[in-house]
């Protein structure tokens, strides 16, 4: 593993939380309907722009954060399209550009090209979909950019209220009251 | 209410929770005991691993005399010019579709159970496809002109013809390369994330960071992968039944007797699903048993795996007999003689053994106590295996044997030591790939098994 030596500095930084810049109350849960609860009051207070961490998604959270369907379907099907097209254009566009009869068949010959462009379409499909989901998720993420701890991938739940002065001190108090074991507040 | 995209975590009920893992097994423990496999690997281990890759050696030395002395060193001889490969080829290709069948299509039906295994059985999909597409390359007399495959613009203005199946079979099996390769890794990122977070040395947060992406389960996050994820596994289901279909059209759409048939491309994917349920029943009894995960991959899991692969048995065993009805009822006289000579012939051997591995033995799965035996349940599955890579034999090896012209009827094909040794070693690189995978990234997904257990709530369930 010596050759990977490096590379674990970089590392090390890169998981590092970013506490300078990002300002705002951390709040960690270990009940769902704790931090269901705590989310619903934040949000009631105005802030919109909750992050919640969590080691799987939970329905409740969603309910309270009440999150529309992803549009990463609309760029999947864009990319569906594309590849249909696509895959279609080439094989007809090949036949015309080296005109070779095989058996006497047409030369633009839909049936067999119908299986180019079903897997062109399942292609670039999926790629658009991969390309979607990075960008709305902002993956790869190569530098944390607000506080995070590790137990949100183990049991805990976490919610990022970014916010500063009395903003901060009145989401401390909800957090506390909506049953947090932990609150750390990042001024 | 905005639409859900994912599967409930927070009905415990309606999951089916607590109907196969244990109460003991908390989010914490999941972490802790999935991360034990990344540990450092034990003199077994090793043991294992240097004797795959000796194996894989003996294959390379084999493909650098095929490459140095031409196919001829294979020992092919007209007309059996497919042989092995092309044998290999469909059953590695066969293998790699259980992955898919259990992580997208069992996602798609929303069957639970998947979550446990499909990480193991999506791995066996990559390493499956990557082995696959070796042996397309393997049996080129100039493997290194293998891209001309592609299409692509050239100064000689030639393209590949596109209304033969062979170039079907490239677009379809890169596209299933891709995809499965995809969806696989996007797959990891959530447990990428745990193994980052908690890995006991710093090489694995190294992995962990870079399959991770820099994941942090995020409500947007999660919200986004898990709509992406559905559109994968849509895209995944109708792909994998097209990539063997296509398979199988290499045979179907030639005049051969024994291969054109219009219940080839169901035949295959059936016969497909099978052999892969079978092999990923084999690797989840060696890792549940090697790594103590009895209480993850539960005797359910792999007794639904086993009912998988009594459907899929009987299917093949059907397709078997309508094979035969075809040939004995239909109007071509060389389908008859064809059908009779695959079991009575030079190669009767081969059709006997495919017949008992994949229908036969088989039935024992009808008995509950012979699905939960692992020890026998291990054999059966070897068996099927056995039985899956001789149906590709017969398929493809018989009928080639035994065509129109008699004058080539007597000359009867042998495997020589050069295609065997490339067999060996491509069940060695498919196995280096996958032991190499079991001990770098987390074989199990953390982050789906924790969907099954029930969330924490201070009220109690809902």
């Amino acid at each position: 593993m010596k050759i990977f030596a490096p590379l674990f500095p970089l590392i090390d930084k890169l998981n590092a939380v970013p506490r300078s810049t990002a300002r705002g109350v951390l709040g960690v849960y270990y009940y769902v309907d704790d931090a269901a609860a705590a989310v619903t009051a934040l949000r009631q207070l105005g802030h919109r722009d909750l992050r919640v961490y969590s080691p799987v998604p939970y329905h409740q959270i969603e309910r309270a954060l009440e999150q529309g369907p992803s549009v990463v379907r609309w760029v999947t099907l864009g990319g569906a399209l594309l590849g249909i097209t696509g895959g279609f254009a080439l094989c007809i566009y090949s036949v015309l550009a080296w005109p070779l009869v095989v058996g006497g068949k047409e030369l633009v010959s839909i049936p067999p090209f119908v299986v180019i462009g079903y897997e062109s379409m399942i292609l670039l499909g999926s790629l658009a979909n991969l390309l979607g989901m990075l960008a709305l998720t902002r993956l790869p993420e190569l530098k944390a950019t607000a506080p995070y701890d590790p137990r949100f991938t183990e049991d805990r739940i976490g919610i990022w209220v970014p916010c500063a002065g009395e903003a901060a001190t009145k989401a401390e108090a909800v957090m506390r009251g909506q049953g947090a074991e932990e609150v750390a507040v990042h001024a | 209410m905005s639409e859900i995209t994912y599967e409930p975590a927070s009905d415990p009920a309606g999951v089916g929770v607590t109907e196969h893992l244990p109460e003991t097994v908390t989010q914490k423990s999941l972490n802790r005991d999935v991360l034990r496999m990344l540990e450092r690997p034990g003199k077994i281990w090793w043991g294992v691993f240097l004797l795959d890759l000796a194996i894989l050696s003996l294959g390379l030395i084999a493909e650098r005399n095929q490459i140095v002395y031409g196919i001829g060193a294979a020992g092919h001889t007209r007309p059996v010019m497919w042989a092995s490969y092309v044998t290999n080829f469909v059953f590695w290709v066969g293998i790699a579709h259980c992955g898919t069948l259990v992580s997208a299509i069992l996602f798609l039906f929303r069957s639970h159970f998947r979550r446990a295994v499909y990480r193991v059985a999506e791995a066996m999909t990559v390493f499956g496809v990557l082995t696959a597409g070796l042996f397309p390359i393997v049996h080129l007399g100039r493997p290194w002109f293998a891209y001309w495959l592609f299409p692509y613009p050239n100064q000689r203005g030639i393209w590949p013809n596109f209304r033969s199946p062979l170039e079907w079979d490239v677009f379809a099996v890169t596209t299933y390369l891709t995809v499965s390769s995809i969806f696989f890794i996007v797959g990891i990122i959530p447990d990428a994330a745990v193994q980052r977070d908690n890995a006991k040395n710093r090489f694995h947060r190294l992995l962990g960071t870079i399959f991770s992406f820099g994941w942090r389960g995020a409500n947007t996050q999660w919200k986004h992968f898990y709509s992406a994820y559905l559109y994968f596994a849509a895209f995944a289901t109708p792909l994998v039944l097209s990539v063997h279909s296509v398979v199988s059209w290499d045979f179907a759409m030639a005049q051969i007797p024994g291969w054109h048939s219009t219940i080839f491309a169901p035949y295959f994917v059936a016969g497909a699903i099978f052999s892969g349920v079978a092999l990923v029943i084999n690797l989840l009894i060696i890792i549940r048993k090697g790594f103590k995960l009895e209480h993850i991959v539960t005797a359910d899991h792999i007794e639904k795996l086993a009912k998988l692969v009594l459907l899929t048995s009987t299917i093949v065993g059907y397709s078997y007999m309508v094979e035969f009805f075809c040939a004995w009822y239909g109007p071509s006289r060389f389908e008859r003689d064809m059908f009779w000579w695959r079991f009575t012939g030079h190669f009767w051997w081969a059709a006997w053994i495919m017949f008992t591995c994949n229908v036969i033995i088989p039935l024992l799965l009808w008995f509950k106590k012979v699905r939960r035996n692992m020890t026998v349940l291990f054999i059966i599955m070897l068996f099927v295996n056995v039985g899956m890579w001789f149906e590709r034999f017969v398929i493809i090896v018989s009928s080639l044997a035994h065509p129109f012209n008699p004058s080539t009827w007597g000359v009867n094909y042998r495997m020589d030591w050069t295609e065997a040794a490339i067999l060996a070693g491509s069940f060695a690189w498919f196995g280096m790939y996958f032991l190499l995978f079991i001990r770098l990234l987390p074989a199990i997904s953390v982050a789906e098994v924790k969907e099954t257990l029930a969330p924490p709530m201070r009220g109690g369930h809902a």
